[in-house]
């Protein structure tokens, strides 16, 4: 537990002071917003919930690429890694540290992207988005066990940024199906069980991919 | 039953492709001894370390620290080993008091504060202890990479040109260092160009050669030797 907080404790740190992470899911998921607003509906007027929803999870699978690979791949300054990896540091403990703060760091990203749908899609803030917490919550979860898994994977070969997206979008699309529907079912005022099933699959993808990680994890982190 | 040296390995041997870099090397370090290995550019010092320390398997052949193989060391056994490379393993975006923190933190180093205070202050960096590592010279890094590496007092210390890039005044201030830890009963492995000639300090002085460890006397004496000179630091 306290190799568990004293990584997390450092990556907060990090964040803060550097800054870079953050800084650039928000500005990309501003930037896929501003594109998706204008490609969708050039003229203006009122946007449907169903829209706003997927603006808002192609905003999120861009900003999260960049924010949960960069938990990893800052650790490769420096041969920073190495030494996480012969420390008596429990491997586990290192997965849960790095998946927590990708997880941090989306969940802010987040919040900022749907303050801006809200505002680039005309919607109101209100109730609806409280509905939409979990799914987006759920989202990020599994997006950040999935990048962080993929990154220690791709960390170790050349152009594994490149490779990154390209392993972790497929890999992610049934979650993304699932959050962009639940989340345009919440906006739009769908009763609770139209989201209870998107809901399912979106926890069923977490539990497998959270536990895929924390398993292969010591793996894929090991020798070089 | 005798305890298993600290640092040892048995036959080991690796290559890259078809180009073998260690053949078959021996070597035990008992605790309290030091090993000093020299040889010339790519001849397979930092391949030696990295396999001692268990970044990397051996093609055959076995690394062993404190009986166990390195590559498979328990927490425990990892706590207990302390491991320099040409790499620092400092976050630059953090002081050194920090990246001194976080080590203390992982190694589970009791009283941490003062152990910082005082490692900071021995390796001349007291005043620094603030400041960024981002805005460190080479010479100042090296001196916290030696902290960072000595401050959970490792009894087997494996050291990749742990001289480099240091000034006289580092030079004989990692030697005291060394010499402190020798004499706390650490075993070290350390690697250099050349036969350094190094005061104070003794080490059985080998010499990889066409991937094979040589033992090298010296000059004059028939126990392999070497030592640390303050005004020869490494290249």
């Amino acid at each position: 537990m306290a190799g568990f907080a004293a990584v997390l404790r450092k990556d907060l740190r990090l964040e803060m002071r550097g800054g870079e992470s953050l800084v650039a899911l928000v500005a990309l998921s501003l930037l896929v917003l501003v594109v998706m607003v204008f490609a969708l509906d050039p003229a203006g007027g009122v946007r449907d919930a169903a829209t706003a929803a997927g603006a808002l999870w192609v905003a999120l699978i861009f900003a999260g690429v960049i924010g949960s690979s960069r938990v990893l791949l800052a650790e490769r300054d420096n041969g920073c890694l190495r030494a996480l990896i012969l420390s008596p540091l429990d491997r586990g403990a290192l997965y849960w540290a790095k998946l927590t703060a990708a997880f941090i760091f989306m969940a802010i990203a987040e919040a900022a992207a749907i303050v801006l749908m809200v505002l680039f899609f005309n919607l109101d803030f209100d109730w609806r988005l409280m509905r939409m917490a979990p799914v987006i919550a759920l989202g990020a979860l599994g997006f950040a066990a999935l990048s962080t898994l993929l990154a220690a994977i791709t960390g170790r070969v050349r152009a594994g940024d490149m490779l990154l997206p390209l392993l972790a979008v497929p890999l992610f699309v049934p979650a993304l199906i699932a959050g962009a529907k639940a989340s345009g079912a919440a906006l739009g005022g769908a009763p609770f069980a139209a989201i209870a099933q998107w809901l399912k699959i979106l926890v069923a993808f977490d539990v497998l991919f959270v536990n895929a990680g924390w398993l292969l994890f010591e793996y894929v982190i090991g020798e070089e | 039953m005798t305890a298993a040296a600290p640092i040892a390995a048995r036959g080991l041997c690796k290559s890259f492709g078809a180009a073998p870099v260690l053949r078959g090397v021996d070597l035990t370090v008992a605790a309290g001894s030091a090993a000093l290995i020299i040889g010339r550019n790519g001849a397979g010092k930092s391949t030696l370390l990295r396999i001692l320390a268990g970044l990397w398997s051996p093609d055959d052949g076995a690394a062993l620290l404190f009986g166990e193989p390195s590559a498979a060391l328990a927490p425990a056994g990892r706590r207990r080993v302390g491991l320099v490379t040409h790499q620092s393993f400092l976050y630059p975006n953090l002081t050194a008091r920090e990246n001194l923190e976080f080590f203390c933190a992982l190694y589970g180093v009791a009283g941490a504060s003062k152990q910082i205070a005082r490692w900071l202050e021995r390796v001349g960096l007291a005043t620094a202890a603030d400041d960024r590592v981002r805005g460190f010279s080479r010479g100042m890094e090296q001196r916290l990479t030696l902290a960072r590496a000595l401050i959970h007092r490792p009894a087997a210390l494996l050291m990749d040109e742990p001289l480099a890039a240091l000034d006289a005044e580092g030079v004989a201030m990692a030697a005291a260092l060394i010499d402190e830890a020798l004499a706390g009963g650490c075993a070290i492995v350390l690697t250099a160009h050349q036969p350094l000639a190094i005061a104070k300090l003794e080490f059985a002085l080998y010499e990889i050669v066409r991937g094979r460890l040589v033992v090298r006397p010296a000059e004059g004496g028939a126990e392999p030797r070497g030592a640390i000179d303050p005004r020869q630091p490494a290249a």
